[in-house]
């Protein structure tokens, strides 16, 4: 939210040109996604049960590619990175010799509860989520997220999908009107 | 040239678009919770939070916050007071603001 009630026209003017900015990057986002995008995952301690899900993806049920999302085995040749895991410290190099292996411009996405913090708290083993070594750009929540949840989540990443969760308010009944 | 493929070239998108229809599976899958804020009680949500064996739900007075990415849809919060806390049925829940998966829900159940 920019501009309250005290808020002048340079506010607004502000407000606009941060806006104007905002559908650039939108647009460069798609030009350089929108086409053909290639995955590389990354455990940093999670359970395995994350990795059943993305694996998943790839059966002819979900038939990832035909979206045009790819998984490739190095990170010099990806775009994306699908993290899992509350990012145990001892992996904490590995993660960043990852990420910077990753030709720019690169999207990071947390999957699963784990690497949201749900899961465990920093103590001298783990981080506890990803956001303390990686700069994250997409969060995909769920213990763990399904393949739907999950192709929901790169269609975000990539901005050919809008988020759904802004406007869910988790209340049901009169006084939000369903989740 | 394919069909397909020459679809897929104009649109930009190589084949088709994320899922046309419904996935049939979706309706079973676990999901975070909804809750009725006339039925919660500064107890009963007390309770919940016990429950919880993560850091997904806390209270600031009148007010429970639901962390939405913390939540592993375990279903524990709903056993505690069942008639106030059903599933939700959402799982597309993918953000781009950690802070938009954080939700205030009021109390409203207790007398004032």
């Amino acid at each position: 939210m920019t501009g309250g009630p005290t808020a002048g026209p340079a506010a607004f003017a502000a407000g606009q040109e941060e806006q104007e900015a905002a559908r650039h990057l939108r647009e460069q986002i798609a030009a350089q996604f929108g086409r053909s995008l290639h995955i590389r995952t990354l455990d940093t301690g999670s359970c395995a049960v994350c990795e059943q899900e993305i694996r998943l993806l790839s059966a002819p049920h979900y038939d990832l590619q035909r979206l045009g999302f790819f998984f490739t085995p190095a990170p010099r040749h990806a775009d994306l990175l699908l993290v899992t895991g509350p990012m145990v410290r001892a992996f904490e190099m590995a993660a960043r010799k990852t990420y910077e292996a990753i030709p720019g411009p690169k999207v990071v996405v947390a999957t699963g509860a784990c690497a949201l913090g749900g899961v465990y708290q920093a103590d001298p083993f783990v981080h506890g989520h990803v956001d303390a070594v990686l700069p994250v750009d997409v969060w995909i929540p769920g213990c763990p997220p399904s393949p739907l949840a999950l192709l929901h989540g790169l269609s975000v990443a990539v901005g050919r999908l809008a988020e759904k969760v802004r406007g869910l308010t988790f209340i049901t009944g009169e006084d939000g009107g369903g989740a | 040239m394919p069909l397909w493929f020459a679809r897929g070239l104009r649109r930009g998108v190589v084949t088709t678009r994320y899922p046309a229809k419904p996935d049939g599976s979706a309706e079973s899958l676990p999901t975070p919770p909804s809750f009725r804020p006339r039925l919660l009680t500064r107890d009963v949500v007390d309770r919940m939070i016990e429950a919880c064996p993560g850091p997904a739900l806390r209270r600031a007075d009148d007010l429970l916050i639901f962390d939405v990415g913390a939540c592993t849809g375990c279903g524990r919060c709903a056993r505690v007071a069942p008639g106030s806390v059903t599933p939700s049925g959402e799982f597309e829940l993918a953000a781009t603001s950690r802070a938009a998966l954080v939700k205030t829900i009021p109390i409203l159940g207790d007398p004032r």
